[in-house]
């Protein structure tokens, strides 16, 4: 309490009255110097600095940044930029002879009447200040209506040309659905996509009308990373916005120019020479080839037809182009491999034979008479062998695939089991791969079947399931998580971008394997399986013989999907419409004992798996193959002269296989029979 | 005696006699500062003002705390509170965040905050608790020698904020103990020999400013002679105030605002937002509703019952009035360019919440005046 003298209500005041006084003063003449200043500067210099406000203007024209690459594993180009150039129109600096500069330019640009009709309502709607915003009047102009607008330049008020990159997909509609296309951000887009980028706090600028964002597959998803910083330039400009050559002298040189940053690059698992190869093997009108390094979950190649060309969807697409590709009843814009649901047919029945072995409602080596159908009740199921194929066991029921003996084990397992069984192989739930769309795909158990079908779950729609017919739905990409666990016992999540990486190279993020699931399959379930796979493509009577490879074991499935319900009798493909013809399948892996890649291919309306899908799947994975060894030869010559320096290509060494690959080529793909016949 | 009684006496309303006018006063500047922040953040795509509304809220919560609690407190925390804010003003200098080139901000959880902006109330704090207990004993004055310790308590702050480098700030702090001290009396002839040694002192210091600061200051002299460089803030500025005109622009319509002219234009530039939109009328408004918040408060200090209380109403007035000053100043070319924030009108957190506690400790002493 010593702190604080006692003192008296108002006796501060006596004390401080002078000092109160002379502040008071000190307080009142500032404030008049500060209002005498201003009354200098606004109303006795107000015209003088009105005028140099009006003369001198700052004009911030863009600098677009480069968007980030996208590049396959072995660093080739897939999509990149090019120069190109909009022509942008500012209100404000065009003034009165708005219209005139706009009808000029849509001479000397070929406008569309919808362009021109776009650039009206910009000029109509801009009020004020925004008339200082330039907007885009047409995109991505080619180089000779650039040279007359040069020619021109002095009369066009208002009018500039930016330096826009233009998206380069080099690889056209080859993996266009994969890596996607770009086009232009509507108002509300805009709004949401503003808030992520504030959000984000990566330091990119906001998008504005007219900016182009990621529309589907990776340059949808990575559109954050692939984005770069815009940058600006500011120019001293005069009241009708030409530069002021001069008034350099206006802006400080640090201030003049803000430089653009380029968007990080994508560098995806495919191996382009694969991907090529397997779109010039691949006979069909639409489906898929997908593969996989069986080892890390990551894609090596993922055809997908057929799919629009990007540099068309980005940008120079006419509005009847479009329509053509909506009315397409080929449906181009579907991402098949996530997108499509489709029956597994007989690709399934391994998944029917995994659950049977595991289950123990059949042994290893059960064997079941085939006659060439199966009854239950009243009803009959036919055997895609019309005389039957005798005693079966899982070797050769898999391999010459047998539909009673499947018949016979959807019988005795019931829908439940079965779908247990496919869930926990991958089926019928999304795999989890980057692009967004998947669909989830269907394995009905007998919940599903009350619930969707009338009359609810009869036995006898396990005896469909069975053989992959029925109910259950299945993506492409659905079917290479499930072969790949039946070669790894790993449940992979498919993934197609390695890592992302600065311009300069310099690595930001990689993608580890992600393993969503590891099987705990017993041992003789494995063999069994494995097995039957192996004798489908290695055995005589198997489905897939012709297309055995000589140098490598493969093991594999064929698969048949019914689109319309089995008639009487089976027609051939030529007897039947394009679009009610079967789809074929083929899910296959190799080698064998050690697998390294998994391919499937669906071939879309083709008719049956063994002649229509397998050929190529084989093709990819002899190639596969060979590429691997041909990288390790042309790693282990350089190597003396280059050491450890280089960082580790991303697929780890292949191990010293197959030299007879390397050596021969020109292997025959569907090879005599007598090849090499084994298991 | 009656000292005693009344102090013992609980204050039954103690809201009595509260400075509703200083309030009004000081809500009328915060809405026309929220109203220009909205304009002067047309270009930028993120409307600061909204956060600023924010703030305020923030500083309206704690000037009332602050008003709450009887001056007599703070006086008691008030060397805590000055030794917390130098540790802090400490932490900043080594571990703080770099924000173009110098080191202001520190980090507390999700929360950025200038500790420079405490430093003020800080001081005003310290010193008025030195000085009033002080004082009494030195009826004819400050010497040279009395005036060692308060001037310390000034320096040490001032010098630390000098190193982020923050020379605005430091200048404020500064100008909010000089004034303090000047109130406590000094004799005429100390006076007269520390502005002797000031003038030394300036012609000493001077070669050891950063070369920003130098220019700066030449430029102050010289304005043209670096239009584009140092310069370029004094020019463009005093452009955008002087082609406001009598009437100004008009809200949203400011040419120079919105084409980005102005540098740091809703900071330490809003003024010429302002006087750009509203012209001369409008910054007749301004500096009206200025004097006003100036004038009360230097009515509070002459109202106020202890000596603590007017000590620390004198560094609170003196720091609203030197941020006032200083920053419009240099604005509109009268001061060099240093920065200092607009009272409630620039966009800041920190300064929005150490002008309302500044605020909420004017009110508290201007409310008691009469208690007890």
């Amino acid at each position: 309490m010593s702190l604080i003298p006692p003192s008296a209500p108002g006796a501060a005041q006596k004390e401080f009255k002078p000092r109160l006084f002379w502040a008071t003063g000190v307080v009142m003449v500032s404030f008049l110097v500060l209002l005498g200043r201003l009354y200098q500067l606004q109303i006795l210099r107000g015209d003088e600095f009105k005028g140099k406000a009006d003369e001198n203007f700052v004009k911030e024209i863009r600098q677009p940044a480069d968007r980030g690459q996208i590049l396959d594993r072995n660093r080739r180009v897939l999509v990149d930029s090019r120069p190109s150039y909009d022509v942008t129109l500012t209100p404000y600096f065009c003034g009165k002879q708005c219209d005139d500069v706009l009808s000029r330019l849509a001479t000397m640009l070929q406008l569309t009447p919808e362009e021109v009709e776009r650039a009206r309502g910009q000029l109509r709607g801009a009020k004020k200040l925004e008339r200082f915003r330039p907007f885009t009047v047409k995109i991505d102009v080619r180089r000779n209506e650039l040279d007359q607008y040069l020619a021109n330049e002095m009369d066009l008020l208002g009018v500039d040309i930016v330096a826009t990159p233009h998206r380069n997909y080099r690889t056209g509609s080859l993996g266009g659905h994969l890596i996607g296309y770009m086009n232009e951000a509507g108002p509300d887009e805009l709004k949401r996509l503003n808030e992520d980028v504030q959000t984000s706090g990566s330091g990119q600028g906001p998008y504005l009308l007219g900016d182009y964002t990621g529309r589907r597959g990776l340059e949808r998803k990575f559109e954050r990373t692939l984005r770069g910083i815009d940058g600006k330039e500011r120019v001293p400009v005069d009241a009708k916005g030409r530069r002021k050559d001069d008034a350099d002298a206006l802006i400080p040189e640090d201030q003049r120019l803000v430089p653009s940053a380029p968007g990080k690059n994508l560098v995806l698992s495919l191996d382009w020479r694969l991907q090529e190869f397997a779109e010039k093997t691949f006979p069909a009108t639409a489906g898929v080839v997908v593969a996989m390094d069986a080892k890390t979950g990551f894609l090596l190649a993922l055809v997908d037809r057929p799919a629009p060309d990007p540099n068309k969807m980005s940008g120079r697409i006419t509005p009847a182009e479009l329509a053509a590709i909506h009315s397409d009843p080929l449906q181009p814009e579907l991402f098949r491999a996530i997108q499509q649901h489709y029956h597994p047919g007989s690709t399934f029945k391994a998944a029917t034979a995994v659950a049977a072995l595991e289950e123990g409602v059949l042994r290893p080596t059960s064997t079941i008479f085939c006659p060439g159908h199966f009854q239950m009740g009243s009803h009959r199921w036919r055997c895609d062998k019309e005389s039957g194929h005798g005693y079966v066991d899982f070797t050769h029921a898999l391999g010459a695939s047998c539909d009673v003996f499947f018949y016979q084990a959807g019988a005795m397992l019931g829908a439940d089991s079965i779908s247990k069984w496919a869930h926990a192989l991958g089926l019928g739930t999304p795999t989890g791969f980057e692009i967004t769309g998947e669909v989830p795909g269907v394995v009905p158990d007998e919940e599903w079947h009350d619930k969707h079908i009338a009359g609810g779950y009869q036995r006898g729609m396990a005896v469909n399931l069975a053989i992959g017919q029925g109910d259950v739905n299945v993506t492409p990409m659905q079917q290479l998580v499930f072969y790949a666990a039946l070669a790894t016992n790993i449940v992979w999540k498919p993934q197609v971008v390695l890592r992302v990486e600065d311009p300069d190279g310099k690595v930001l993020q990689e993608f580890a394997p992600q393993e969503r699931n590891r099987l705990a399959l017993k041992k003789t379930t494995r063999e069994t399986v494995m097995k039957g796979l192996l004798a489908a493509v290695n055995e005589p009577y198997g489905t897939a013989y012709r297309s055995r490879l000589e140098d490598v074991v493969m093991a594999g499935k064929t698969g048949t999907a019914q689109v319309v319900k089995m008639g009487a009798k089976r027609l051939k493909a030529a007897q039947v419409s394009y679009f009610e013809r079967d789809h074929a399948w083929f899910a296959a892996f190799a080698p064998a004992d050690d697998p390294e890649v998994v391919v499937v291919v669906l071939n879309e309306h083709s008719g049956f798996g063994a002649s229509n899908a397998a050929p190529t799947a084989a093709a990819v994975v002899k190639k596969w193959l060979e590429l691997r060894a041909q990288d390790a030869l042309e790693r282990a010559g350089p190597a003396t002269e280059k050491p450890a320096e280089e960082r580790p290509q991303p697929p780890p060494p292949p191990p010293p296989l197959l030299p007879a690959a390397v050596e021969k080529p020109k292997l025959g793909l569907a090879g005599p029979p007598g090849g090499r016949p084994r298991g | 005696m009656a000292d005693v009684s009344l102090a013992a006496m609980p204050q039954r309303r103690p809201f009595q006699h509260f400075p509703w006018h200083l309030a009004v006063v000081v809500l009328a500047i915060s809405a026309v500062g929220i109203w220009n922040l909205a304009s002067a953040s047309r270009s930028a795509h993120a409307p600061v003002w909204i956060s600023q509304t924010a703030w305020m809220g923030v500083g309206i919560v704690v000037a009332l705390g602050v008003t709450l609690v009887d001056h007599r407190a703070f006086q008691r925390i008030s060397w805590v509170f000055y030794a917390l804010v130098l540790l802090m003003l400490v932490a900043v200098l080594v571990k703080g965040r770099y924000v173009m080139g110098a080191r202001r901000w520190l980090t507390f959880g999700p929360v950025n905050f200038q500790p420079s902006e405490l430093a003020k109330l800080a001081v005003a704090l310290a010193l008025a608790n030195w000085l009033s207990g002080d004082a009494e004993k030195r009826r004819d004055g400050y010497g040279l020698f009395g005036l060692v310790v308060p001037m310390l308590i000034t320096v040490v702050p001032a010098a630390l904020i000098l190193k982020q480098p923050d020379l605005g700030t430091a200048l404020v702090v500064l100008c909010v103990g000089g004034t303090q001290i000047l109130f406590a009396k000094v004799r005429w002839k100390t006076l007269a020999l520390l502005a002797g040694v000031g003038i030394v002192g300036v012609f000493l210091v001077y070669p050891h400013l950063k070369p920003y600061q130098k220019k700066r200051v030449e430029t102050f002299l010289d304005p043209q002679a670096d239009a584009l460089g140092a310069g370029y803030h004094a020019t463009q500025s005093m452009i955008a105030v002087g082609s406001g005109q009598g009437f100004g622009k008009g809200w949203g319509q400011g040419t120079q605002t919105y084409l980005s002219f102005l540098p740091e234009q809703h900071t330490d530039f809003i003024f010429s937002v302002w006087a750009e939109e509203h012209g001369f009328v409008g910054c007749l408004l301004l500096l009206g509703l200025y004097f006003a918040l100036v004038t009360s408060a230097v009515d509070i200090v002459g109202g106020a019952r202890d000596r603590f209380g007017s000590f620390l109403a004198v560094g609170v007035t003196a720091m609203l009035f030197w941020h006032v000053v200083i920053n419009i100043g240099m604005v509109i070319g009268l001061l060099p360019v240093v920065g200092v924030t607009l009272p409630l009108m620039s966009y800041g957190g920190s300064s929005v919440i150490a002008i309302y506690a500044g605020i909420g400790l004017l009110a508290n002493v201007g409310m008691r005046r009469f208690v007890n």
